[in-house]
């Protein structure tokens, strides 16, 4: 009998292995085969939520969103693809072989819709859906969609919407984003998107091996983001962009006492739509623009300030005592330092420190920087908010650049002669300020004495978050020396030598300030910064051409931009 | 419980009440009527076959050596019957329409083989003790049967039933072991065949080639030919210890997996009682198999002895291939877990087999 007793043995020792299959499979892999149960049988089906809305500071729509049609098809309801997609493509007039790229690199499991065309046209999208019943397989998502009403406005204060990158994601991963979640790029997009961040919603449904519906396990309502109101008004931001039109530069205007910015303006600009469309030709013709039209020039770009410089000489040297009203020096149309002579661009003949400002004389001003020494100048830079990011709420902000003297004897062994300190004097040199920063000096004149936090935030969702807001400081400056500075700054509008004579003629009151900064072998920046009405300011403005010739120029900006103002109903 | 004929009896009444119980779960859920009732068809299976069984269980298993001729020629009929009337379902012409019922004959095949094979290594005397087949040569050992297996076999192999022709070449392997055929005829028969196998890849459909390639790495091709064996296994692996519960396996319940009250009855099972419930229904075939087994050591009688045998070796090769081919460890072929598996000809040939056993269990006392 051992033949039976093998055949017994064998018998056991199969029934063995069985059971050994059967237990490698339940215990040791089951954690993987539960899972893939549930993957099998359960779907989420997303629910994309409404990103926050942007609204300017009158509650005016600036930034929408607007139903757009994805088309997706259910992996699980045809065997092959290549069918379904041609047929679709007919349809949609769509690339086949796009089509199938797009499945192909957007497929993830048997169970969940894939994209294969975003944002298709709405006609299209009833005639596919008509099509049902003889063409199963795909269904048409409505999705909501980054939509700007007003084109390129204000372009670079918003931000576009993109696909988080891998910096941000690394920074972001703790806060709840994920891979493939779109985030807002530069502007209030970016600073608020936690704000603005929609939570996509999602019912989860257990379907059979057809993907037809079984039962609903679970419904999560998706939650539209925050509408975020910003400060802009959005009649200044129009009349700024369009007076600026086609010219390089940036334009702020902004509200002295509390620094809320009214119109932020960047030339060249971008429109943001093209983001939203996947545009690729026209992303990748912004990104290599040699003239940058996605760099913020209003807050990330630093220039040398030229005579607007002068402000911070007048202010250090009359708090110091080294000059007062009495005080006059005698321009001939240049300064010799030195062995060096310092033109003037002009021949002032002699003259104060207010008629000083306003005919913007060098000369005055060479004089009076070597009296205040660089140091102090310096010093008075800072305290009037220079370099150093005056914290507006936009990402990669300039700091701009003043050169410290002390700082260069130590590090840079290099000794500073007067006729550096009368460069310094002018603005010129290795100085460096961004147009937000001349805003904020501005302002300080304006609100006689004040440092403001310059923001675009004024509430989100109607909920006050003026707690968050940085506190404005008091500049350390006589209230009578910025009297005196304010005087001169009237007079380069009222006096009929002043730079900005040209704006004595508009129905309010200007003070202001040209710069005209220059650069070797290309036209020099223009600058004007200024505020208005005279006596109760409501605005600072600053306008700046990039290589745009003179302060003059700035100022002609300026002058249109005021007078639509008056005549547009906002002063 | 002390006789081993009332033993084979409850447990092979409880297999196919877990059958039914299986079906059940499986079949309620369907939308139409008829796949609804597919359970209640099974009862009715169950109890003709239960009727077919008392009556085999009362026919002396000796009566059998005579007919074993008529038998194997009454197969040979049935299968050329097949071969030209067969009904065609799922691609294959297995299937034979008697009045309302589609018989299969292959399941009967294996059991006359059986018959057969135990007739012809057996000598006609119950007094004679010893064995003729040992002296046997190789032309009466092995190639005369052979030959008398070959042109059945291409007839299944042609319907096409690879599973069934690989289980009567594996019951005919045993048959010629446990009829103490020369231990090296045997061994050369099975290098032989061996070394031929790879030949036989050019043979295959192009179906069955999909399933010896996908059993071999079933994520070739997920949703065609390796789905069964992928659905198959996650519904094995998600049932844990104790499985999900009767009527709540959603791999079966959603139709995840295909045949799930046929040849995947096992998953099913799994998916809801879990390794417990595995290791309960493995224990029960076992024990079936292991009844048999006791019959024949029990049995003086050859023909009876390797009779038993062989009927064990057909249980278990079957219960083998189909529950390794639940597991992925076995190519899908279409072989149904006997007792469990909803169809009657399977239901009909195993419990006729069973009837058999126990008659022999029954009869053996006579001599």
């Amino acid at each position: 009998m051992p033949r039976i007793r093998f055949f017994n043995f064998v018998v056991l020792f199969v029934f063995g292995v069985l059971f050994l299959g059967l237990a490698n499979l339940s215990i040791i892999h089951g954690y993987k085969y539960k899972e893939l149960s549930r993957k099998n049988c359960i779907r989420l089906i997303p629910q994309p939520g409404r990103r926050g809305r942007i609204l300017d500071r009158h509650g005016d729509v600036i930034v929408d969103n607007m139903i757009s049609y994805n088309l997706m098809v259910l992996p699980s309801e045809f065997n092959n693809p290549d069918q379904v997609l041609s047929r679709l493509s007919r349809v949609t007039g769509k690339d086949n072989a796009a089509l199938k790229r797009a499945y192909r690199q957007n497929f993830v499991s048997l169970s969940i819709p894939v994209v294969v065309s975003e944002n298709i046209e709405v006609k299209k999208a009833i005639v596919l859906e008509e099509m049902k019943p003889e063409l199963s397989g795909f269904t048409i998502e409505p999705q909501p969609l980054r939509h700007y009403p007003e084109g390129e406005l204000g372009a670079h204060v918003l931000g576009y919407l993109g696909e988080i990158d891998r910096w941000r994601l690394t920074k972001l991963a703790d806060y709840g984003y994920n891979t493939k979640d779109i985030v807002g790029f530069g502007g209030a997009e970016e600073q608020y998107d936690y704000y603005l961040r929609q939570e996509d919603g999602g019912l989860s449904v257990e379907v059979d091996r057809k993907g037809r519906f079984v039962r609903m396990i679970g419904f999560r309502p998706a939650q539209g983001g925050r509408d975020i109101q910003l400060t802009l008004d959005l009649k200044i931001q129009r009349i700024a962009e369009s007076k600026l039109a086609d010219r390089r530069g940036a334009v702020i205007v902004m509200d002295p006492f509390n620094g809320e910015v009214m119109a932020m303006v960047s030339k060249p600009s971008f429109n943001p739509a093209v983001f939203v469309e996947k545009d690729i030709a026209a992303v990748q013709a912004l990104f290599n623009d040699p003239k940058a039209p996605l760099f913020n020039r209003a807050v990330s770009g630093a220039y040398p300030a030229g005579s607007l410089f002068k402000l911070i000489i007048a202010s250090g040297a009359l708090e110091n005592k080294k000059i007062n009203l009495s005080t006059t020096f005698t321009c001939d149309g240049g300064l010799t330092i030195g062995r060096r002579r310092f033109a003037c661009w002009n021949t002032h003949g002699t003259q104060n420190l207010i008629g000083a400002i306003a005919r913007s004389c060098n000369v005055f001003f060479f004089r009076t920087g070597v009296l205040l020494g660089p140091q102090l100048i310096h010093d008075y830079a800072v305290k009037l908010g220079l370099s150093k990011p005056t914290g507006i709420d936009l990402s990669s902000e300039a700091s701009g650049f003043i050169p410290d003297p002390r700082w260069d004897k130590v590090y840079k062994r290099k000794t500073w002669y007067d006729g550096d300190t009368a460069n310094f004097s002018i603005g010129q040199g290795e100085v460096l300020v961004s147009p937000a920063q001349m805003a904020c000096m501005i302002a300080v004149f304006a609100n006689k004495g004040t440092l403001v936090w310059p923001h675009l935030i004024k509430d989100v969702q109607g909920r006050d978050i003026s707690a968050t807001f940085k506190k404005p400081s008091l500049v350390p400056i006589q209230k009578s020396t910025i009297e005196t500075v304010r005087k001169g700054l009237r007079n380069v509008v009222a006096d009929p030598e002043g730079t900005s004579y040209l704006l004595a003629s508009l129905p309010v009151e200007v003070a202001g300030k040209t710069g005209t900064a220059q650069v070797t072998g290309k036209l020099p920046h223009g600058w004007f910064i200024g505020f208005f009405p005279f006596e109760k300011p409501r605005y600072a403005l600053c306008v700046f051409l990039e290589h745009g010739g003179s302060g003059y120029a700035a100022s002609v900006v300026a002058k249109e931009i005021i007078a639509d103002m008056c005549s547009g109903g906002v002063l | 419980m002390r006789d081993v004929g009332v033993r084979i009896t409850v447990i092979a009444l409880i297999l196919c009440v877990l059958g039914i119980i299986s079906i059940y779960s499986n079949t309620h859920q369907k939308e139409d009527r008829y796949w609804q009732l597919t359970y209640q068809r099974q009862i009715l299976w169950v109890i003709m076959g239960l009727f077919i069984f008392s009556i085999t269980s009362h026919f002396n298993y000796r009566n059998l050596w005579d007919f074993s001729y008529f038998l194997y020629a009454f197969v040979l009929l049935l299968l050329f019957l097949v071969f030209v009337l067969g009904v065609v379902r799922l691609g294959a012409q297995r299937w034979l329409k008697i009045a309302w019922f589609n018989f299969q004959p292959s399941e009967l095949v294996k059991l006359v083989f059986v018959i057969f094979y135990a007739r012809y290594f057996s000598a006609k005397s119950v007094h004679d003790v010893s064995l003729r087949v040992g002296k046997f040569g190789a032309f009466r050992a092995m190639l005369l049967p052979l030959l008398f297996l070959s042109v059945p076999l291409y007839l299944i192999v042609e319907q096409p039933d690879l599973g069934s022709a690989v289980m009567i070449m594996m019951i005919f392997v045993i048959m010629l072991f446990l009829g103490h055929v020369k231990l090296r005829y045997l061994l050369i028969f099975i290098g032989l065949i061996l070394a031929f196998l790879p030949l036989g890849w050019h043979f295959l459909r192009d179906y069955q080639k999909d399933r010896l390639i996908v059993f071999l790495n079933p994520n070739i091709d997920p949703l065609g030919a390796g789905y069964t064996i992928i659905q198959s296994k996650i519904a094995i692996g998600s049932g844990g210890f104790f499985g999900q519960g009767w009527l709540s396996g959603t791999q079966s319940q959603l139709y995840f997996l295909p045949e799930s009250h046929t040849d995947f009855i096992f998953a099913t099972f799994i998916e809801e009682w879990g390794l417990a419930g595995g290791f309960v229904l493995l224990g029960l075939y076992y024990l079936l198999v292991r009844q048999g087994i006791l019959i024949a050591a029990k049995t003086y009688d050859h023909f009876g002895r390797l009779l038993a045998l062989g009927i064990c070796a057909m249980l278990s090769l079957q219960v083998f291939i189909n529950v390794a081919m639940n597991l992925g460890l076995a190519p899908v072929v279409g072989i149904p877990l006997p007792l469990m598996s909803y169809g009657g000809s399977s239901l009909f040939s195993t419990l006729l087999a069973l009837g058999i056993l126990v008659n022999i269990n029954r009869s053996r006392a006579v001599f």
